[in-house]
């Protein structure tokens, strides 16, 4: 709000690169227009920012009723700041860093209370299928979905580290460096060559995997 | 800003070659395996009714999660929390049992409980700025406070 802003016809002609540019360049104006009670604006903001919102929450390994708490929690912290947000064009990153921080919060409380249920011990692969997993299997894409399957697994099992910060980076459209620094709290420059290496990893896994 | 673009998308270039494919592999998995919940998109566009003008917001200042040390052995301590909004101020607690507080300085007042948009509870603080429910609120919660013509709402937490 108090930077410049972002003139109204720039985002027009924008062409889709990554880092979900046109949103990004978008979003200082749709977040203007929300203050002044534009509800398509804010839905505009939701559609766009939500999937990054959710891939920094399911990075966080929390249980789903945790998971969905935390998100509804982000969302009703930003409606109420919305006037109140200094870089409105920066409201991705906002949203980031607020969900890292209620995913910290989660950690703690279970840590305190000595929950039992593990995060880590879920296998999402092979629990309850998606209504989208199913679709898979009765298409007769069998292949496709075990490929599928596969690379979720071994991404599920790439280490900590690897595996958050991949689940940001493959929110849709992709963050910008800025947005995954803010959701994971480590320095812009550093997430190019872990991203490489993480994607190597990967990979290195898959292929052992292929040839066992 | 356009300088660090510039950098990514260089980076870009190098992942591209290197494991974008993968990635993005890994973004269809996931838009298939982990997509977001619809449910969960329609409550956050619903959350703009929590847009609120009139309020003042009370920002959180403590909160025993994350200022205060643990105490071995204890496992199910109250969460103090407190928000301030200028000469206001709010002194929360939420155990299983339920949801105690103090408004300060002292002064009667009326309170809701929020719980999402279009979820409240009233209360109502005594004389003495003392308020209290019997059941501690599931999930996200604010509270909504009216005294004379002053409108607090604090922050948005999980309890």
């Amino acid at each position: 709000m108090r930077t410049g802003a972002v003139p109204s016809t720039a985002y027009h002609d924008v062409p889709y690169t990554r880092g979900g540019t046109v949103e990004r360049s978008e979003v200082g104006a749709l977040v203007r227009s929300a203050v002044d009670g534009d509800a398509a604006a804010w839905k505009a903001i939701v559609e766009g920012l939500g999937p990054l919102v959710w891939s920094v929450v399911r990075a966080h390994r929390l249980s789903d009723a945790d998971a969905h708490e935390v998100y509804q929690t982000v969302w009703f912290r930003f409606a109420q700041h919305l006037g109140r947000i200094r870089e409105p064009e920066k409201a991705a990153s906002w949203l980031a860093s607020t969900a890292r921080h209620e995913c910290l919060k989660v950690h703690r409380n279970a840590r305190r209370l000595m929950l039992t249920d593990d995060p880590q011990l879920l296998d999402r692969v092979s629990e309850d299928d998606t209504p989208e997993q199913s679709l898979l299997e009765t298409e007769a894409a069998r292949e496709q979905s075990e490929r599928v399957r596969r690379l979720w697994q071994e991404f599920e099992e790439l280490g900590e580290r690897c595996r958050q910060l991949l689940r940001v980076l493959i929110a849709s459209p992709p963050p910008s460096y800025q947005e995954v620094s803010a959701a994971l709290d480590i320095a812009v420059g550093s997430i190019g060559p872990l991203r490489q290496r993480c994607l190597r990893r990967l990979r290195a896994r898959l292929e052992a995997r292929g040839a066992a | 800003m356009n300088d660090d673009d510039a950098f990514d998308e260089e980076f870009d270039e190098l992942v591209d070659f290197e494991g974008g494919a993968l990635e993005e592999e890994l973004r269809q998995a996931a838009g298939v395996l982990d997509p977001l919940p619809p449910a969960l998109l329609q409550v956050a566009i619903d959350a703009y009714a929590l847009h609120d003008l009139d309020a003042r917001v009370a920002e959180l200042t403590f909160d025993s999660l994350v200022d205060a040390i643990p105490v071995r052995g204890v496992t199910d301590a109250p969460r103090m929390l407190t928000f301030s909004a200028g000469e206001v101020m709010l002194d929360v607690e939420v155990t299983a049992r339920g949801l105690m507080g103090q408004v300060l300085p002292p002064q009667p007042a009326r309170i809701e409980v929020l719980g999402g948009p279009g979820s409240t509870v009233p209360l109502t603080a005594d004389d003495m700025g003392r308020f209290s429910a019997d059941t501690a609120p599931s999930g996200p919660f604010a509270l909504r406070l009216h005294t004379g013509e002053d409108v607090v709402v604090t922050e948005w937490l999980r309890a």
